[in-house]
């Protein structure tokens, strides 16, 4: 079934869009009222007052002609004239009064028709030059009223004529009174319209504006509320509102602050409860792969002893055979498996440096713990480190800066473990530097004047130590960060590193000891790792 | 006795005495003078008192032999002729009695008072002579 919707004329929403403020319904109501006592005053109180004196007017002077009527028919009947004398006398002192006459009545026989007819003539009239017509009848100007008296001498009646300028001037009189009263209405109406606007409107303004300003934060806002009325007290309930609003934000100031710190709790809860998971993953993660690493590597260790073995004694057995009795062409032969013999025991024993970093990446720690000075171990490290470099490439040359804090005490770590985690950290460092190095030499890199720098820095703070190696190579770009502690993972071209040094150092730190290894780096600029142990 | 006798000649006659009150009308007056004033031509006596007309109704024969005599005009004619002085305010209306002893009363009583009756005086009213006879 079709709904159909009602909608109503344009002009009526127009109507419904107005908004009629206070104020103007104050007023609006005001003028109406004016309006309406305006109309009365000026258009229907004078028309009514206007007709009832006309009917005055009109019923006096008909009384008046009835009176001499009666003084008439009294003089003419009972020869007392007394009444008619009082009349006339009366009437006649009377300003108002036009003219009186007595019209007598006659009847005659017309011959043209036959018939009897009345005829009326003035037999009297006062005053005495003034004859009226007996056929006048009232205009706006002259009253007419007519008696008519009957008796055995006379037979006729009393015209009596009033003019209307009494009327006249009373309907004037009316009228300029109506005005009078009107004006002193509409003065009255806007005194009291006055009056209502700073009774209600002004308040209820007052009220809004107050309002508005609660409703734009401030719960200081109030009314002056010092009337008795309906709106003195609507301006008291809106100050108590305002008043228990504020006592109710301060509430829920304070519930907030409180939820606030719980929600901090919580957030470290989740922080630390999402490390410990990352953490716990991290160690399953470790601890299959450690499986399937020993496994690996005890299965590779045979055949690569026997690789390696097999490469000496064969490389032995070539010496001994020597180069006597040769041919040039089985000469040059024996020389190619030499190197051959060379390459193997070479790469063997790579693979064999390998296969014992495996192993050691999957025993994890097996280590004794004992007190240990981080500043010795640090120092011993970074100088075996730095050896360690330099005997493999002799231009290699750095800054190396140290910033020991010597009130740290002896800490109890695993000692080879965590030389091994520094010295891993440093040879990551001397590498970033001596790459930045070969790229400024090369003149690919944009930094001018560099100079490599590696600074170790050791600090206690909250009861934890902390070991910062900083360099200021290339530093590690952000898309590969997360991985850089994922075993194997390296961005050192083949055959310079296993991936497993800093894969081992987090498992040293973190399962180890309990402590944290975090890393700050800037692409470009530097890489700072963070070793932190519990002291 | 001789009083009634008279007075019962009077009326027989059709004769009229005039009355008046002791103060405004004169004792004596000529006749044309008695119709100027009961005719409302004048209506103050030389002393300045109002003239005060006291006749009988036309109905009685004193009053129609007064209208006869006087104003030469019948009843009817005299009411109309008093209507129209009084409707014009030319003058007040005499009063009409009916009977002689109330108009006599009324004139003795009324200052300016002066009135027309078919018999002789009663009393100590004060008799008015016209044309110097005491009836005409």
């Amino acid at each position: 079934m079709e709904k159909k919707h009602f909608s109503p004329p344009p002009f009526k929403r127009k109507i419904r869009k107005m908004r009629l403020g206070v104020q103007s319904k104050i007023w609006l109501t005001i003028l109406c009222i004016v309006l309406i006592f305006a109309f009365f005053l000026l258009f229907f109180f004078p028309a009514q007052q206007e007709k009832y004196l006309l009917k005055n007017y009109e019923k006096e002077i008909q009384t008046l002609a009835n009176t001499v009527s009666l003084g008439v028919k009294i003089a003419l009947t009972e020869q007392n004239f007394e009444g008619v004398q009082t009349a006339i006398d009366f009437i006649k002192d009377d300003n108002r009064l036009r003219f009186v006459a007595m019209i007598q009545t006659d009847s005659i026989y017309e011959e043209k028709t036959k018939q009897k007819a009345l005829k009326k003539t003035v037999f009297k009239s006062f005053p005495e030059n003034f004859t009226p017509d007996p056929n006048w009848v009232s205009n706006e100007l002259l009253i007419i009223k007519i008696s008519p008296f009957s008796t055995d001498i006379m037979k006729g009646e009393i015209m009596v004529g009033f003019n209307t300028s009494e009327i006249v001037e009373s309907k004037k009189e009316i009228r300029q009174t109506s005005l009078l009263v009107s004006a002193l209405i509409s003065v009255f109406g806007i005194l009291i319209g006055l009056w209502l606007a700073r009774q209600i409107s002004v308040p209820v303004l007052a009220l809004r504006d107050a309002a508005l300003k609660v409703g734009g934060g401030d719960l200081f806002a109030h009314v002056k509320a010092i009337q008795t009325d309906e709106i003195g007290e609507l301006g008291r309930a809106f100050n108590e509102m305002v008043v228990d609003l504020r006592q109710a934000e301060e509430e829920i100031i304070k519930v907030n602050k409180s939820l606030a710190a719980t929600n901090a709790n919580l957030e470290l809860a989740l922080v630390d409860l999402k490390a410990a998971q990352n953490q716990l993953i991290h160690s399953e993660k470790m601890a299959s792969l450690g499986q399937l690493t020993a496994g690996i590597a005890h299965e590779i260790k045979n055949p690569l002893n026997f690789i390696n073995n097999f490469a000496e004694i064969t490389g032995e057995l070539l010496n001994e055979v020597g180069q006597s009795g040769l041919s040039p062409e089985q000469e040059q032969l024996v020389v190619q498996a030499r190197d051959n013999l060379m390459k193997i025991n070479t790469h063997g024993k790579r693979a064999d440096s390998i296969v014992k970093n495996m192993l050691q990446h999957s025993r994890a720690t097996t280590g004794e713990f004992q007190f240990t000075n981080i500043n010795d171990i640090c120092n011993e490290f970074m100088h075996l480190a730095y050896h360690g470099i330099r005997a493999t490439n002799n231009i290699f040359n750095c800054t190396i800066e140290t910033n020991f804090d010597n009130h740290i005490q002896p800490v109890k770590v695993m000692r080879e473990d965590i030389g091994r985690v520094i010295l891993n950290l440093l040879n990551n460092a001397f590498y970033a530097v001596n790459e930045k190095n070969e790229e400024f030499k090369s003149g690919n890199s944009s930094a001018n004047g560099y100079k490599p720098v590696v600074t170790v820095t050791t600090e206690l703070i909250n009861k934890r130590v902390s070991i910062k190696i900083r360099d200021n190579g290339n530093g590690i770009p952000d898309e590969i960060r997360d991985r850089i502690f994922n075993p194997f993972f390296t961005t050192k071209p083949a055959g310079s590193g296993t991936g497993l040094g800093l894969s081992l150092s987090y498992d040293i730190v973190v399962k180890g000891h309990g402590g944290d290894l975090l890393v700050n780096s800037q692409k470009g600029q530097f890489t700072e790792f963070i070793i932190v142990l519990p002291a | 006795m001789a009083l009634l006798f008279a007075n019962t000649a009077n009326a027989q006659d059709g004769m009229l005495s005039v009355i008046s009150n002791g103060k405004g009308a004169p004792s004596e007056m000529n006749f044309q003078e008695l119709k100027s004033i009961l005719r409302g031509e004048r209506q103050r006596w030389s002393d300045g008192t109002k003239v005060v007309i006291a006749l009988m109704k036309t109905n009685t024969k004193a009053g129609s032999t007064t209208s006869k005599k006087i104003y030469g005009m019948t009843g009817d004619e005299l009411n109309k002729y008093w209507l129209a002085l009084v409707f014009q305010g030319k003058a007040k209306a005499p009063a009409f009695f009916n009977t002689i002893a109330e108009l006599q009363s009324f004139v003795e009583q009324t200052p300016g008072a002066i009135g027309i009756i078919d018999v002789a005086a009663q009393g100590n009213t004060k008799m008015v002579t016209i044309d110097g006879k005491k009836t005409f």
